[in-house]
């Protein structure tokens, strides 16, 4: 009886929001069952509030649901993983696949909390570097042998590889490069720096009083990381080895691009994003970022004359992996997640989204050929062949968070490059034994 | 009415002068966003800045409406529902709970209070996963009851320890004249003693409403599917790790307060008077 | 039999009335308190979060955080937060409401928009406090360099101390009209009757405020100052946003702090200890709050 009202009152409650947003759901609505009983009002408004209710039941005839998490928030995005999914939902009537944003700040939470109430997604995409923590929750499928990856970049496979079993599979890859601004390259007289002396000349030749010569995003935390450790690598030390000569170079050489005042210190508050922006709106000369910006800067910014070159080295070049995996939540609906999958990462899917997405296909045989010499792109392409993981370590968050605290220190001047190496490297003794 | 000319006309100016003076003062943080919000994003990072937009830019409004999968109007709606739920549930509770913490003198009633300012002492974080496992078995994960069964945790402790004051400020020749004329406890309770205290439940209605209102942590946890979710959790549509752009942001914050700035000044009469009829006569 | 009647004696009649609200929290919040406090005492992180055994630490876990330099300065800034916040929310909301009790024209209007501040998402108002400090676009920088007050642009953000000054400004702003607005109220209750027969008694306008108005506005600002406590003390989406415990975890709070203990590096137990300090610590207050209201008025 009560159960009855329950429904009556869900039921009212989906009708209103009916009502409300009647104007406009056409969005990104990657449920291909929910269009449908939206034709016929109550009744199907109350199936919709029983299957919210019992989230695990099919809706679409007999097709098995299959969900997916991702976090991307840019739209473009969006539509475009809508529509691999709507076209493969079209493909075959067996599995009904939706997926679900949750937010990049909240997805390790999400994922955190769903793993104790057992309540996740059949298919995370998640960012690469805290695949091994999930894989040591236990929460992922072991996907040896099940997809070829044997022409992926070895970066990508390695961070979803953990004791040598492959739990998952690279969705995209991206790295970062140097962008500078050729009309103030040209204006200041110089060249395209190719090692850290002649940088932080061009540097100091770019900066004036309202323009600084270089930013990378420097925020404390795992964005920060990704934007120090080319750097830290470019000098042969390694993520874990930070206290010594190569170390402490690189923290002394971030200390000089702040002391010279050819980078704001405000970079330890801007996102990528903010570094991008700074960059377009003319304020920063070059940048290090990533080629995710590429198709905003070119709407945003179409006149602003850029390019991209390999970030300067020191003893060697040096950059990082990123991008995100798929993987596969154990215990869930297997078997539509491999389908799902197998679908997805076939070489006609990939090329399709990765050139939707401005990244670069994990697939080094599809990289290979998926931009022009002269495409914006390409540098990334050559970047990537020095780019390295980060990881894969299940205390990767742990390391991540004493290296970021180590630059901020000594961008903030609060600790000298030689303290906060130390003072990381004790940190990081702690996690990895 | 006639107090309003208890001030002298030389003393009504100079004070209506000060208070719109503190007026812009405290709002310029909002006339400010509302400015950026106008601007390009490059006028933005324009130095020195400009003091209105110079280059109309209302591209970052029209981003509002939609994007991607949030709908602005639909998680105004939601919010909107989220909220008042959550609103009637503290008030329902909270005052008969007042009321009977600052009339009685029952041996549980320090407990009774302390208990309440309890649930309010933990971080909103760590309440987060079991709150999940509740809801979920309560078969309420992913719809609007999670947020407001949650978002009424807030409201009720608060608006028991501001209301218990009201009840206690009143008189008891009150509620024995009540007796005399044949009430009982609890008729005593409705008819007399809560249109006295209007004004405490008003006051604690409208913040038990922004404390929903303004809510993220939990219409972003319990709620999954971005067509339910609370208009607040629109914010990550901006800020996310690709992009942080100022005349979005500010839009959207624009956007968030617009809605409720309106129903409040439309309502202002009624909560005013709520608020400043004195609660006791006689 | 007699003991149903004694217990439907007056007194505990009031008991039903409080009932329904207690069970309501009882529910939603009772078990998850608990579920913390059992968290906290057990070595839980991401290997054993879903599967393996959770072996019981004791007090391990608290000796680890207090060991830690991070927990003990988030401990030192929520205090300090804290205090600083609620000093100059309570002066200026209080003076505030004062101030608008005054009938002159424009007071009920004027009062009324000056709610809006709390109307907005406290993630909104993170932001926009961001942009005003900004260093080189901020507002703030612009306002101080125009009055000659600063040659350089002060590093709002990216400076330990200052930062910490930004977060107060923020939490201040949003803090006055919430005092302002329970003031307000609270005056209310105050008969005007008193006021008037004090004028006649002569009594000067200090007088009145020390003789009438404190006393009788003292349960609501004790009720003001306690919610301010505890929802100042452990603050968290203004932080976040606004400087993420940075720079160099210079304005971290438990809060924060706890937060990327569970869910950024996935010690959850750690994390769940991190709150139970700050629970302990609002317990104190909130022990010390019952007494100071209650004391005396059990005739």
């Amino acid at each position: 009886m009560k159960k009855k009202k329950l429904t009556a009152l869900l039921t009212a409650m989906a009708m209103m929001t009916g009502i409300l947003s009647g104007c406009g759901s056409k969005g990104a609505e990657s449920t291909p069952a929910k269009d449908a009983p939206a034709a016929d009002g109550p009744a199907a408004a109350q199936e919709d509030a029983a299957a919210e209710s019992d989230s695990g039941t099919a809706s679409a005839g007999d097709a098995q649901p299959v969900t997916i998490w991702y976090y991307w928030e840019n739209e473009g995005h969006q539509m475009t993983l809508d529509q691999l999914i709507q076209e493969y939902n079209g493909s075959q009537n067996q599995y009904a696949v939706t997926a679900k944003y949750v937010p990049f700040a909240d997805f390790k939470k999400q994922l955190s909390i769903g793993a104790s109430a057992d309540e996740l997604p059949d298919i995370a995409i998640l960012d690469s570097p805290d695949h091994a923590s999930y894989v040591d929750m236990g929460i992922f499928e072991d996907l040896t042998g099940k997809f070829d990856v044997s022409n992926y970049y070895e970066g990508t496979v390695n961070s979803c590889t953990v004791d040598g079993k492959l739990y998952g599979v690279p969705f995209g890859a991206n790295c970062l490069a140097l962008y500078y601004n050729e009309d103030m390259l040209t204006a200041a007289g110089g060249s395209v720096p190719t090692t850290w002396d002649e940088l932080l000349e061009t540097a100091k030749a770019l900066t004036t009083d309202s323009v600084s010569g270089l930013a990378f995003c420097s925020v404390q935390n795992e964005e920060g990381t990704f934007n120090f450790v080319p750097w830290l690598w470019s000098t042969g030390a390694t993520s874990y080895d930070i206290n010594n000569e190569n170390g402490i170079r690189a923290l002394t050489y971030i200390q000089n691009l702040i002391k010279e005042g050819v980078m704001s210190k405000e970079c330890i508050n801007w996102t990528q994003g903010d570094v991008m922006n700074q960059f377009i709106a003319g304020n920063v000369a070059m940048m290090v970022n990533g080629p995710w910006q590429i198709p905003t800067m070119q709407s945003e910014a179409p006149d602003l004359n850029w390019k991209v070159t390999l970030i300067p080295q020191d003893a060697q070049y040096a950059s990082v992996l990123g991008g995100e995996n798929y993987a596969v939540v154990n215990g869930k609906n297997v078997d539509g997640a491999l389908d799902f999958l197998t679908y997805a990462t076939s070489g006609e899917k990939v090329k399709f989204m990765m050139d939707q997405f401005g990244y670069i296909s994990a697939d080094k045989t599809i990289a290979e050929s998926q931009f022009a010499e002269d495409s914006p792109y390409y540098p990334f392409v050559e970047e990537l062949n020095y780019a390295m993981p980060r990881g894969p370590l299940a205390g990767w968050p742990g390391v991540s968070d004493a290296i970021s605290l180590a630059f901020n220190q000594v961008i903030t001047g609060t600790a000298t490059p030689e303290n906060a190496a130390a003072q990381a490297q004790t940190t990081i003794d702690g996690i990895v034994k | 009415m006639d107090e309003e000319k208890r001030l002298s006309r030389k003393k009504n100016i100079l004070f209506s002068v000060i208070a719109v003076a503190l007026l812009c003062v405290l709002l310029f943080p909002l006339y400010w966003a509302l400015i950026t919000s106008l601007k390009t994003e490059q006028e933005i990072f324009q130095n020195p800045p400009t003091f209105y937009p110079h280059i109309l830019n209302t591209k970052s409004y029209a981003a509002q409406v939609e994007t991607g999968d949030f709908n602005m109007f639909r998680s105004f709606g939601n919010s909107f529902l989220i909220s008042m739920g959550a609103t009637l549930i503290a008030v329902i509770l909270a005052v008969p709970a007042s009321y009977g913490i600052a009339k009685y003198r029952f041996k549980a009633r320090k407990a009774l209070l302390l208990s309440f300012l309890v649930t309010q002492m933990l971080p909103v974080s760590v309440l987060l996963t079991p709150m999940f496992i509740m809801f979920k078995n309560m078969h309420v994960y992913n719809t609007w009851v999670a947020a407001v069964l949650a978002d009424a945790t807030i409201g009720i402790p608060f608006s028991v320890l501001i209301l218990k004051n009201y009840f206690a400020s009143i008189p008891k020749d009150l509620e024995e004249a009540a007796y005399l004329d044949g009430c009982n406890t609890f008729t005593a309770f409705v008819r007399i003693l809560i249109p006295i205290a209007k004004p405490g439940v008003m006051v604690c209605a409208i913040f038990s409403f922004l404390y929903a209102w303004g809510d993220l942590a939990y219409g972003m946890t319990f709620i999954l599917d971005q067509e339910k979710r609370p208009i607040t959790a629109g914010i990550f549509n901006f800020m996310g790790q690709y992009g942080t752009k100022w005349s979005y942001l500010t839009a959207f914050a624009v956007v968030t307060i617009i809605p409720v700035a309106l129903i409040f000044i439309f309502m202002q009469k009624y909560i005013v008077s709520g608020m400043t009829s004195g609660a006791v006569k006689g | 039999m007699a003991k149903i009647k004694k217990f439907f004696r007056y007194e505990n009649v009031g008991m039903l009335f409080v009932l329904p609200a207690f069970l309501y929290m009882l529910a939603f919040v009772g078990y998850p308190i608990i579920h913390n406090i059992i968290l906290s005492f057990q070595d839980v992180n991401a290997g054993n979060l879903v599967k393996g055994t959770r072996n019981f630490v004791l007090f391990d876990n608290y000796l680890e955080l207090f060991g830690d330099s991070v927990f003990t300065t988030s401990l030192w800034n929520t205090l300090r937060f804290t205090v600083s916040c609620l000093v100059f929310q309570f002066i200026a909301g209080f003076a505030l409401a004062l101030f608008f009790s005054k009938r002159f024209s424009l007071a009920r209007p004027v009062r009324g928009i000056l709610l809006v501040p709390w109307m907005i998402p406290i993630t909104v108002t993170a932001l926009m406090f961001k942009l005003l400090f900004a260093t080189d676009i901020g507002i703030i920088n612009f306002l101080l360099r125009s009055l000659h007050l600063i040659d350089k642009n002060i590093e709002w953000l990216t400076t330990p101390g200052t930062a910490m000054f930004a977060l107060i400004c923020a939490n201040v702003w949003i803090g006055i009209p919430f005092n302002m607005i329970l003031i307000s109220t609270g005056l209310t209750t105050i008969p005007k009757e008193l006021y008037e027969s004090a004028s006649i008694d002569g009594a000067g306008k200090v007088q009145t405020f020390r003789r009438i108005t404190l006393p009788l506005l003292k349960p609501t600002i004790e009720s003001v100052l306690i919610l301010g406590f505890i929802y100042t003390f452990k603050v968290y989406d203004l932080v976040y946003v606004m400087t993420s415990g940075g720079p160099v975890n210079a304005t971290h709070m438990l809060s924060t702090y706890s937060y990327k203990l569970s869910f950024e590096m996935f010690k959850y137990s750690k994390g769940s200890a991190a709150a139970n300090v700050l629970l302990v610590i609002l317990l104190f207050v909130g022990v010390f709050y019952i007494k100071a209201t209650t004391e005396g008025e059990n005739e």
